[in-house]
């Protein structure tokens, strides 16, 4: 039957062909809908499929998609499957209409950041044939279809951040020779792509972890290197007697934060604000900061230069008398980096299950680390969306709306509990 | 070339088969508009409301073109840049600062589902956030879908006559921002004057360290590389900075970030750093013939 459909197919060929002969003047635009095909192709395959094996030839053409039909979506299935077209036939027809087809299903097998699945598949091109041989031959794209794919999967490599290597060049000059389209590729992305690599000043491990405590921990890590002195603990809520939750918080905090908390006044209130989005690489996380409101009069005295240097209608001339400028007692109060225009930031947190019940233990577990003026200071929360009380109400049937977003509502003070 | 065409056409007359195409249609010899095909035909206010808006545009016209005149006459420029000083040119705190930006997003012309706004935050600084989606319509010409960009409107003098920025006394990139870890790209368009200069762009990624402190980026102009529709070119040169049109920052939903982003701007701005004597970060090789954009 497979033979059959590849006879019909062949022949449907040969009809687009004949059209394309006839409005011959028009093929300098090039452009290949293979994606198109592909997916009619698909389509096809699961119609015979629906059809039953007998009396489908009357459908239209189509070729047998294994991506699409396998059970066992692993490497070691994939790379069969490629072996198996491999050795099928001497001719490797549709070998194109496989590669894309293959590339397609890339995710589906979780190998679309494998180099060697991408290399299997250039693997399939025949080598030696698609070498243009002339000088007409290299200018006009020789074998553009095939040439096309392979660009494309090189493609499909860049978006999904894969980076050749050299045996896929010597493979490429196999198969297109020197002149190629996907050598010229190729070249481009082994000069930009090392370029990029490693160019961002927070370096994450790649794939990054699965665990949420491990993305929690680079997350928390990544927000405090804005203070070389910061800590990071990981805390377990169980520590808590009468804690709700049983769960973990990673918890941000350098001694000059710890300093700054000790020094704030008692009667303004600390916000815990959030939740906050932060990236690791795709994956997203909840984070909280306990943060006060912005004293603007502190803050400008901080800024406001001692001297100003533009002034020159009194410029102390070192002579004549005068004593030179004393450098002692010139030193003031620096401003923290935590002690930002909007607000001066003590802490940051993300907790297992990202409810109010943890960030109280957040507290307490602060509290009870080192920072004992936090049991004197009013504590507030001040969402920016819904965030549960507590970690059944995430599972359970009804969902409550926690608390609205308005800090008037839920004032809720720590050492007020038992 | 002419007579090619020219029987196509005719062939398409006589045979019903030539009409449907199989492929896409592309016309890349030259850009007929700027927006190559992008462009949506807005309705055109009635003749009375142009002169009613005209009128009232003058005004503001004229009072640019006088401050010009003034300037012209003083000719006072400012011919010391201090090392360490940095000029703002983007400054959310300013009283109309969110009319001089453009937002765009894939969903514009039907091709994504991204979405996103440019405001004032909390903080009094511009927040650029919305959620990007990399699912598209399956048209069977888009590959690819999910971004979001701002984008500053074209500088120009009085008049409405288009003009530049001039940079060329600066050499780094000054920006406060506060982002959310993810990485978006910084674009400066250099609108050049023929079709083949109307998409140059260069670009540089601005990595955000994510979290509730501010960060202040510093980027070197010769770190920016150019790229024209997306595509990195293989004839590269450092950003001429008097040709400066546009300033934007995109973000995309590559490699599966799709969701929530936002980027809080504070200012952006400019500096001269004498100990930066870089002119160009990446090397010039000398490209094999007839290989550049292949």
């Amino acid at each position: 039957m497979i033979r059959k459909l590849h006879c019909i197919l062949r022949l449907n060929s040969t009809i687009t062909q004949s059209i394309y002969k006839q409005r011959a003047p028009t093929l300098h635009c090039r452009n290949y809908a293979t994606n198109e095909a592909n997916e009619n192709h698909k389509n096809d395959s699961s119609n015979t499929k629906r059809g039953g094996a007998a009396g489908s030839s009357k459908n239209l053409p189509s070729i047998r998609n294994p991506f699409a039909a396998a059970h066992e979506k692993t490497k070691n299935s994939y790379l069969t499957m490629v072996e198996i077209f491999e050795e099928r036939d001497v001719h490797r027809r549709n070998h194109v209409e496989f590669i894309y087809a293959a590339l397609k299903h890339m995710p589906d097998f979780g190998v679309e950041h494998d180099l060697e699945v991408y290399k299997a598949l250039i693997n399939v091109m025949p080598k030696g044939k698609f070498i243009p041989t002339n000088l007409f031959q290299a200018e006009f794209m020789h074998y553009p279809k095939q040439q096309q794919c392979i660009i494309d999967l090189l493609e499909q490599m860049e978006d999904y951040g894969v980076m050749p290597d050299y045996e896929m060049e010597a493979m490429l000059l196999n198969v297109f020779g020197n002149k190629g389209h996907p050598l010229r590729k190729y070249w481009r992305m082994m000069y930009w792509m090392p370029k990029f690599k490693n160019l961002s000043p927070w370096p994450l491990p790649d794939p990054v972890p699965d665990d949420t405590l491990e993305i929690a921990k680079l997350a928390v890590e990544r927000m405090c290197t804005v203070d070389l002195r910061s800590k990071i603990d990981v805390f377990e809520t169980s520590e808590i007697k009468d804690a709700l939750d049983d769960t973990w918080i990673v918890s941000g905090m350098s001694p000059e934060q710890s300093k700054l908390m000790r020094e704030h006044s008692r009667q303004k209130a600390l916000y815990i604000e959030g939740p906050f989005n932060i990236w690791i690489r795709n994956r997203r996380i909840n984070y909280f900061t306990l943060r006060a409101d912005a004293d603007p009069e502190f803050l400008a005295q901080l800024d406001k230069p001692q001297v100003d240097e533009d002034d020159v209608t009194q410029i102390g001339v070192p002579l004549f008398g005068r004593a030179p400028p004393r450098r002692h007692n010139q030193l003031g109060k620096v401003r923290s980096v935590h002690q930002q225009d909007d607000g001066t930031i003590f802490a940051i947190c993300a907790t297992g299950t990202s409810t109010k019940d943890s960030l109280l233990s957040w507290i307490r577990l602060l509290e009870a680390h080192g920072n004992a003026s936090l049991g004197e200071i009013p504590v507030l929360f001040r969402f920016t969306s819904t965030v549960p009380a507590k970690a059944e109400q995430i599972e359970g049937p009804s969902n409550l709306p926690a608390h609205s977003s308005d800090t008037s509502s839920n004032k809720e003070h720590p050492d007020s509990k038992p | 070339m002419h007579c090619l065409v020219r029987q196509t056409q005719r062939l398409s007359c006589w045979l019903p088969a030539a009409q449907i195409h199989t492929t896409a249609l592309q016309r890349t010899f030259w850009e007929r508009e700027k927006k190559s095909g992008y462009k949506t035909k807005l309705p055109e206010p009635s003749k009375k409301q142009l002169i009613i808006d005209g009128l009232r545009d003058l005004k503001e016209e004229i009072k640019l073109w006088r401050q010009e005149v003034k300037e012209k006459l003083e000719s006072d420029p400012i011919l010391v840049f201090r090392p360490g000083e940095t000029d703002i040119v983007f400054d959310f705190k300013a009283p109309d600062a969110l009319d001089k930006w453009t937002v765009t997003t894939d969903a514009d012309h039907g091709e994504g589902k991204s979405r996103a706004t440019l405001e004032l935050s909390a903080s009094g600084a511009g927040l650029f956030h919305g959620e990007v989606n990399s699912q598209h319509t399956k048209d069977g010409i888009i590959k690819r879908t999910g971004y979001a960009n701002i984008r500053t409107k074209r500088v120009r003098k009085s008049f409405k006559r288009e003009s530049t920025y001039d940079w060329t006394q600066y050499n780094m990139l000054i920006m406060k921002v506060r982002g959310d870890g993810r990485s978006y790209l910084i674009n400066l368009h250099t609108e050049g004057y023929f079709d083949l200069m109307w998409n140059d762009i260069y670009h540089y990624v601005l990595y955000t360290r994510g979290g509730p402190h501010w960060q202040i980026a510093k980027i070197p102009f010769s770190k920016f590389f150019l790229s024209s529709k997306g595509r990195v070119q293989d004839r590269q040169n450092a950003i001429s900075l008097d040709c400066v049109t546009h300033f934007g920052f995109s973000v995309a939903a590559k490699k599966g970030m799709d969701g929530p982003f936002g980027l809080e701007i504070d200012y952006v701005g400019l500096e001269y750093d004498p100990s930066h004597q870089e002119e160009f970060a990446y090397e010039m090789y000398k490209t094999p013939k007839y290989i550049v954009a292949t």
